[in-house]
């Protein structure tokens, strides 16, 4: 037997003594100015990474090398190395950066500065703001169309979504939504962009091609007063059967049929729920809850909660890194 | 005791106490409706009150509706318990205790065929009691439903015990209602039943301590854990060893010995 | 053999003595009455042959087995039919009979013949499957006996059976005894304070204040009191042992 044989068994050895079957979570804690990781099989915190003040928006390269941080309290993106977990450089992001999307080209990063009624899209390779768009009052999310056509902002206090072209930076489209829009989420095809709205407890669904309105989606919880349901992350099956809503202090995920556009499920996680992230197979949602200081984990097929796991003060962003690219 | 026998008497005792329970269709109502009326209309009333903080056997945020389930299987059990305590007087101011106990069968397994009779009833209630709440979308894990009948039994069969125990105690029918106010009631709310333990500590230190040594607090931790596929041993513990206490002190109760008949009726016509 | 054997039985309850040492026999196949006033211990003594009470003192046995030592047989030996109707009022007679068997270990086949010709000899077919509750006094007297006798005792025990019955249904179901003694052989203890039901080649007991105060066919019981009739007797013996007590004071 030769080394070379020796040395790939071991390797063979080494590899399947690996624990991580599993994908990992990476929650932004708010508070604690730290990233918790979740290995998705025990559903456990495996570590937790300090990083800028007050991260929220979080998301992984398109090649899943790098996390990208927004670090509200210390103005910047950070780029995190997953092989390392240390931050290989900061982004100037303008002020207050909270929610940001990657272009597919995973090159351009457009980010929401909230105080300043602007847009800034960075170029990540050359780390400089490449443009400026003037948007409406507190822009708060953020998202790319998967063609790269469009990007698209919501702001707070203007209601409405703002389209961007990519190609031109510049902002050719306004639509109006209800009350303090949060979130904006591309369907897989690009026709549909879902906003929420969680002052007005909605969720506008608008079409791609005309930029108008096509559904609102309300909600109502049995026993909940309608003021607590405050729709803000959102996340979208790829096999486009369901929409995964969190609807903030009411402490449930709503679940909406997304060929009937009606809410068909809630399902109760923990306090204050922010966002949520699915795994690659689509079949577990995870949850922020940032009051309860947890993580929910949401079994899509029985749409029921399993488990909820302890995190770090206030978690805010989710971004799951599939087993694939887990380092080691 | 030959065994054919024993088993033919626990099914006469079963099968009596099974008809007499769906006879009287009052009784069969009355006892579903308890539980349903505090799930509907309490709890619904509390949704949103709990789901502050994750106690187990629950590994995430329930609804208040979902905690107090087990709690109110327990209340089926004891309900049942103290049922069969009434039962068991009314049979002897009726006189059919008498043709139970005058059986060819030593006494202490007479007993317990009339608790094992009495759980059995209470199962099948429990059973009726679950398979509604699976459509107010209570639904634990099916794994869940086969482990908690065990549990189910063993808080039926502590509760039974302590309804026997009472029992032999109870000299009248009309000290039912003394049952109801110093036992059902104390019991039931001194419990883990409507609010967990950690709740109770918030307010009062003693009342928590009430409720961790109330055996019914355990009841509804065993059949807690088990509807969740889950196993509490101390639950066990405490609840077999309550079971024990109570039903040798009923055996002593109804031993001959001491005359179980009360005078009122031996002596009818003194 | 005796059916029943009760030896200088003793039981008290708090203050007052109920048995104050009694014996009497009952052997297979004979039909002995137990006269006593209200309170004259009668009821006691059936919870004592019974097996509900234990006696203070003294001891039973019923078919050779001793109730102390060998209670189960003992118990198996006996039927009871209780004064107070012990039946399940909201059950049919026939439950009510499947529960008796159950309780008495026989098997479902044996059971349900049993059943049957139980019907059949106690005239039971036309309200069989009626619940009790719904039936005259007379037919549930009948269903207690019929529920006494499925498991086929040696001694039949019946605590004054025809309370609350009609002079005709009395008279009717105490014959149906008697005739049940002689065709099976079995011992009957029937207690009562209603004289009539007695004729004269009973055995009789008298019971007075837990004393059995005098004992005999009724025949030889009415020549040695000199009294024309069952009833007369009955007062006789009582006076005088009133008298007697009054005179001598309590006998310990």
């Amino acid at each position: 037997m030769n080394k070379s044989v020796i040395s790939a068994l071991s390797t063979c050895l080494l590899l399947s003594a690996q624990p991580s079957h599993a994908h990992w979570v990476y929650v932004s804690n708010e508070k604690d100015d730290t990233v918790s990781v979740i290995d998705t099989e025990t559903n456990e915190v495996i570590k937790t990474i300090e990083v800028g003040e007050r991260p929220r928006g979080i998301t992984l390269s398109k090649d899943f090398k790098h996390l990208f941080i927004c670090a509200s309290d210390s103005d910047t993106v950070q780029i995190m190395d997953v092989a390392t977990d240390e931050i290989l450089f900061e982004l100037p992001s303008g002020e207050d950066p909270e929610q940001f999307a990657l272009h597919p080209d995973n090159r351009h990063l457009y980010i929401a500065n909230e105080d300043d009624a602007i847009a800034t899209v960075v170029d990540i390779e050359t780390r400089t703001v490449v443009a400026q768009v003037d948007v409406g009052v507190e822009p708060e999310g953020m998202a790319v169309s998967y063609d790269g056509k469009w990007a698209i902002v919501t702001s707070e206090t203007t209601n409405m979504a703002h389209w961007i072209d990519t190609e031109t930076h510049e902002l050719v489209e306004n639509t109006l939504v209800d009350q303090r829009p949060r979130d904006a989420e591309f369907t897989l095809d690009d026709k549909e962009l879902w906003v929420s709205s969680e002052i007005g407890g909605t969720v506008s669904v608008i079409d791609t091609e005309s930029k108008q309105i096509k559904q609102v989606i309300n909600f109502e919880i049995k026993g909940m007063s309608p003021d607590r349901i405050q729709p803000v992350g959102m996340e979208l099956t790829a096999d486009g059967k369901y929409a995964f809503i969190a609807l903030g202090p009411s402490n449930h995920v709503a679940v909406v049929d997304r060929s009937t556009y009606e809410p068909i499920e809630y399902i109760l996680v923990g306090r204050r729920v922010w966002h949520t992230a699915l795994t690659p197979e689509q079949d577990k949602l995870y949850t922020t809850n940032g009051v309860s200081g947890d993580v929910s984990v949401v079994d899509v097929k029985t749409m029921k909660a399993e488990k909820s796991v302890k995190v770090g003060r206030f978690p805010w962003g989710a971004a799951i890194l599939p087993k694939a690219h887990i380092p080691g | 005791m030959n065994l054919s026998h024993a088993l033919r008497c626990l099914r006469g005792v079963a099968v009596r106490e099974a008809l007499r329970f769906i006879g009287q269709r009052g009784r069969f109502f009355s006892a579903l409706v308890r539980p349903l009326v505090w799930l509907f209309i309490f709890a619904a009333g509390f949704r949103s009150v709990l789901g502050i903080s994750i106690i187990p056997p629950y590994e995430t945020y329930i609804l208040y509706e979902e905690y107090i389930t087990p709690g109110l299987l327990g209340m089926i059990m004891l309900f049942n318990g103290m049922q069969s305590s009434l039962s068991m007087v009314y049979d002897r101011e009726m006189g059919s205790m008498s043709v139970l106990l005058t059986t060819p069968l030593p006494r202490w397994y007479l007993l317990l065929c009339k608790l094992l009779a009495g759980v059995f009833v209470a199962v099948l209630q429990s059973c009726v009691f679950l398979a509604i709440a699976w459509f107010w979308d209570i639904r634990p894990p099916l794994a869940g439903y086969l482990a908690v009948l065990p549990a189910l039994v063993c808080a039926g069969l502590m509760l039974g015990a302590l309804g026997l125990l009472l029992s032999s105690l109870i000299k009248q029918l009309e000290n039912f209602a003394g049952v109801m106010n110093f036992v059902i009631f104390p019991m039931f709310f001194a419990s883990s039943a409507l609010y967990p333990l950690w709740k109770m500590q918030e307010s009062s230190l003693l009342l928590y301590w009430i409720c961790t040594l109330n055996p019914f607090t355990h009841a509804v931790e065993l059949i807690r854990f088990a509807l969740y596929g889950k196993f509490s041993p101390l639950a066990l513990v405490v609840v077999s060893l309550c079971t024990l206490a109570f039903l040798t002190a009923a055996v002593i109760g109804y031993d001959p010995a001491r005359g179980f008949l009360p005078k009122k009726m031996s002596g009818a016509k003194p | 053999m005796a059916a029943l054997s009760v030896d200088s039985v003793r039981y008290s309850y708090k203050q007052v003595d109920a048995l104050r040492g009694v014996s009497l026999q009952v052997d297979s196949g004979r039909f002995v009455a137990l006269l006593g006033a209200n309170g004259a211990g009668k009821t006691t003594l059936f919870s004592i042959i019974s097996g509900l009470y234990r006696a203070h003192s003294g001891s039973v046995s019923i078919m050779g087995h001793s109730l102390e030592s060998e209670t189960l047989k003992a118990l198996a030996a006996i039927g009871v039919v209780f004064q107070k109707s012990t039946l399940d009022m909201d059950l049919t007679v026939l439950q009510n009979l499947r529960y008796a068997a159950d309780l008495q270990g026989i098997s479902r086949k044996d059971s349900r013949q049993r059943i049957d010709s139980s019907i059949e000899l106690h005239n039971m077919q036309s309200y069989s499957t009626r619940k009790v509750g719904a039936l005259s006094g007379g037919q549930k007297r009948r269903v207690e006996l019929a529920r006494a006798l499925l498991h086929k005792p040696s001694l039949l025990l019946l605590d004054e059976p025809t309370v609350g019955l009609d002079l005709n249904s009395r008279q009717e179901f105490v014959s149906h005894v008697k005739s049940l003694c002689h065709s099976q052989q079995t011992g009957v203890l029937w207690a009562t304070h209603l004289m009539e039901e007695v004729t004269t080649d009973d055995q009789i007991y008298l019971l007075n204040s837990g004393n059995i105060i005098a004992d005999g066919t009724t025949a030889s019981l009415l020549e040695k009191y000199q009294q024309p009739d069952v009833a007369a007797l009955f007062n006789e013996v009582n006076k005088q042992y009133t008298d007697d007590r009054n005179v001598h004071g309590e006998p310990s």
